[in-house]
């Protein structure tokens, strides 16, 4: 029974997976002249004479497949360096800067593509329509982070996600939202979910990735967008100041996904009670909510280490093992 | 306590073995039918500024507008091989407008002046109709407005300009906006080899 | 000069070079994908034979010879479509697409060399029209070489890529050429290449594409009429035209396979 709970409440309403993409709608024709005409009547080069030669058109190719590849690797190896910052290392200062450099890489170099919350549609529709598969790269983008979720909780949350990045970033005065309402704003991640899927598994004309399309800050990844969109992103950033990361609590599809991988997971931010002491310092200073009555909620923490630079016992200094935040497991979430 | 404890844990791995199955299994059947690198192309057969017949229309520039990219990622492309290297070209003249004293039309077509013209082979300085000419298209210049391709299209040309996606410059969106917004459905996503082939307007019989 | 358009043939079937016959019959000579098609002067299909090689164009010599121009040869057929004689050339007869006769000489015009050749009666080469110019041939970038022959035998070929219809004497010397392009008087020649083809009669009858039209002009380039022009198809390229003894112009629409027939009135 009480393992029944570890799985919490699935809300229904998430999951359309498995509709059978109908055929396309039929579209306008292509052609529908019934006439011949002659073929290859340009002038060939040695009809022009005077040693021309025709020019090649140019043919760029789009990016390399290794760079696929290696940002594959990049993401897998940020969510490790995440991991040991956070877990092992306990420093903010570090984490801040991984952040930094996420934001760059996957969020300004790479203009925010391929991500694994976009890839969540690609992974659905490779599913459910026989005709569409996607490539290797972009099943990995998609599982890897939810792997590492099952082991160590939302690590690609913290310093990886471009999205999640830009926001952590302008954290200024967060307030702690509270605890009914931080639930209820919860449940529309699930609903963003639940029409992502539906979207995506439309026939290949009226499909529709929404969460590409609806993505506030790609805008400023890409430097161009439309009016309309920067201005979202740019209202989610002024929020995000007193809000900490809205998107990705309340609305992230994927971060829905992670929350369910982290419930499972083996290690994560786990806050020890002490008869004594109990500051609660790091429950202030949390301003995800990870944090409720002075135990670690794991599925909400998204790997900020504000706690551990907020604990008097095991600041960023300290390095101990030991201590009330500390590596341990099994804490009720 | 401990045995809650164990057995809470043994659940947990339990369940965490199960997703890295599913996982595991549903990421095993996405590589099996993995295919490479898909790519956004226009479609020159459904492109109404290219395919054959809907002439006289307006040309359609929706490649410049609904791109992501603040200059669209589609420009014109000229197939040397197939264009008829002509003096008076329908897409680089406005053919409706006066002709000047060589006799060629006054006014050029692009409206942000992306074509070039230059003589090529032996070439006659006396009389400009005795020469071919190339037609090169600047892409810095060129937005993918559409209007030379449905100028160049047959019967009033060849057909050897036809917009293309270029992949120095588009950002291969999941769902290209353009794609959306075509009411000729004439974005469609390939592979990469296919994608590079010369725009192929089919020709009937 | 007006014209009005008096009657619609169907092609049954694929249509490309035509030509009226020599007897003045009314008869209207097609050459069909692989076959020669006859039309009677109601617009019935007479009679039809095979040809070995897809036909491009048709043309009826003095004495009832029908010469049908096909990919790399010419054969020769009586007005009942018995087989008479095979000029089979790879070189110089690639691609015939318009025939024509001037004293003794029989023309063909090769659209893969952009050239019209001048043959003997018996099938051997004589000399090249068409082809001494700095750009070794005429423009032709519609791929269809047309001329038409006059009554003293100057041959009167279609340039389209310098928007004119040039005269050469059958040695090949070029003599003069009328129209230009512009791409608003209706007078001169629009587009990239116009005209694409052009039939002699006692005047000189061009067809044009894109904005398609017949004209008619006199012998010294001044507009006589504009035949037609929104009858046709708007993607009709490479219409043949021909004009018979009493002056009635046929056009093909390469769009709806069929022959418009035109007839002057009398103003």
């Amino acid at each position: 029974m009480s393992g029944l709970r570890k799985l919490g409440r699935a809300p229904a309403a998430a999951i359309a997976l498995l509709v059978v993409a109908l055929g396309a709608v039929p579209s306008a024709p292509a052609q529908a002249i019934p006439y011949q005409r002659p073929v290859d009547t340009a002038p060939q080069q040695d009809a022009i004479g005077g040693g021309y030669k025709t020019p090649d058109v140019q043919r760029q190719l789009p990016r390399d497949y290794w760079l696929q590849v290696l940002d594959v690797a990049a993401l897998g190896a940020a969510m490790g360096i995440s991991v040991w910052l956070v877990l092992k290392r306990r420093s903010r200062k570090w984490l801040v800067a991984l952040t930094i450099g996420s934001l760059a890489y996957f969020g300004f170099y790479r203009e925010g593509c391929i991500c694994p919350i976009g890839s969540l549609q690609n992974v659905v529709v490779a599913i459910a329509d026989p005709r569409y598969s996607i490539p290797m790269v972009v099943t990995a983008t998609f599982v890897l982070p939810l792997v590492v979720a099952l082991f160590f909780g939302r690590a690609f949350c913290g310093g990886v996600c471009a999205l999640g990045a830009i926001q952590e970033l302008v954290v200024l005065r967060p307030i702690q939202v509270p605890r009914r309402l931080d639930r209820a704003l919860g449940l529309l991640k699930y609903v963003y979910l639940g029409l992502a899927i539906l979207f995506a598994v439309r026939p290949a004309l009226a499909r529709d990735f929404l969460i590409c399309r609806f993505d506030p800050f790609v805008g400023f990844f890409r430097r161009t967008g439309a009016p309309h969109m920067l201005l979202l992103g740019g209202a989610f950033l002024v929020l995000g100041m007193f809000v900490g990361r809205p998107y990705c609590r309340y609305l992230c599809p994927y971060g829905a996904l992670l929350a369910w991988c982290t419930r499972l997971a083996r290690s994560g931010v786990t806050v020890t009670p002490d008869k004594e002491l109990d500051c609660g310092l790091c429950a202030e200073a949390c301003p995800y909510g990870a944090i409720e009555r002075m135990r670690a909620v794991r599925r909400n923490c998204l790997y900020c280490a504000r706690c551990y630079s907020a604990c008097p016992r095991d600041g960023e200094l300290a390095h101990a093992k030991a201590g009330l935040v500390r590596l341990s497991g099994g804490a009720p979430s | 306590m401990s045995e809650e404890v164990t057995r809470r844990d043994l659940f947990a791995t339990v369940a965490r073995g199960t997703v890295l199955a599913v996982l595991g299994g549903g990421a095993g059947f996405l590589v099996k039918k993995a295919n490479g690198q898909v790519v956004w192309q226009v479609n020159a057969s459904r492109c109404i500024n290219s395919r054959l017949g809907d002439l006289g229309v307006e040309a359609c520039n929706l490649c410049t507008t609904e791109c992501v990219v603040a200059l669209s990622a589609v420009r014109a492309v000229n197939e040397y091989s197939k264009c008829g290297r002509c003096n008076i070209c329908p897409a680089y003249f406005n053919i409706t407008s006066a002709v000047n004293e060589l006799g060629q039309p006054s006014e050029k077509l692009c409206p942000r002046d992306a074509i070039e013209r230059r003589p090529i082979g032996k070439v006659d300085p006396e009389d400009p109709a005795n020469n071919f000419y190339e037609y090169i298209i600047d892409e810095e210049k060129c937005d993918g407005c559409g209007k030379c391709v449905m100028k160049c299209k047959e019967p009033l040309g060849l057909g050897s300009i036809t917009l293309r996606v270029r992949y120095d410059r588009c950002v291969n969106c999941n769902r290209c906006s353009i794609s959306k917004a075509c009411p000729q459905d004439a974005l469609m996503q390939l592979l990469v080899s296919q994608a590079l082939q010369p725009a192929g307007i089919e020709r009937p019989g | 000069m007006q014209y009005r358009h008096v009657q619609v043939i169907d092609g049954k079937g694929a249509l490309r070079g035509i030509a009226v016959d020599a007897q003045a019959r009314g008869e209207l000579y097609a050459a069909g994908d692989s076959e020669i098609k006859v039309f009677d002067a109601a617009g019935k299909l007479a009679r039809r034979w095979p040809t070995a090689r897809p036909a491009q164009s048709v043309a009826v010599a003095g004495d009832g010879a029908v010469y049908a121009g096909e990919l790399g040869q010419i054969e020769i057929f009586d007005g009942a479509g018995k087989l008479r004689d095979t000029w089979r050339d790879d070189e110089l007869l690639r691609r015939v697409t318009a025939i024509g006769f001037t004293g003794d000489s029989v023309l063909a015009g090769d659209s893969a060399d952009r050239a019209i050749r001048r043959f003997d009666r018996g099938g051997r080469f004589l000399n090249n029209i068409g082809k001494d110019n700095p750009l070794g041939g005429l423009l032709i970038p519609n791929g269809v070489v047309d001329f038409g022959v006059d009554a003293e035998g100057i041959v009167f070929a279609a340039n389209p890529g310098k928007h004119r219809v040039e005269r050469y004497a059958p040695g090949g010397e070029l003599l003069g050429h009328i129209g230009r392009f512009h791409g608003i008087d209706p007078a001169g020649f629009t587009g990239c290449c116009n005209p694409t083809n052009v039939a002699i009669r006692d005047a000189i009858y061009t067809a044009e594409k894109a904005g398609p039209r017949a004209k008619a002009y006199d012998f010294s380039g001044k507009l006589l009429a504009v035949i037609a022009t929104d009858l046709f198809d708007a993607n009709c390229k490479n219409m043949s035209i021909a004009v018979d003894a009493r002056g009635r112009v046929y056009v093909v629409d390469t769009v709806k396979q069929s022959v418009f027939v035109f007839e002057r009135v009398n103003a």
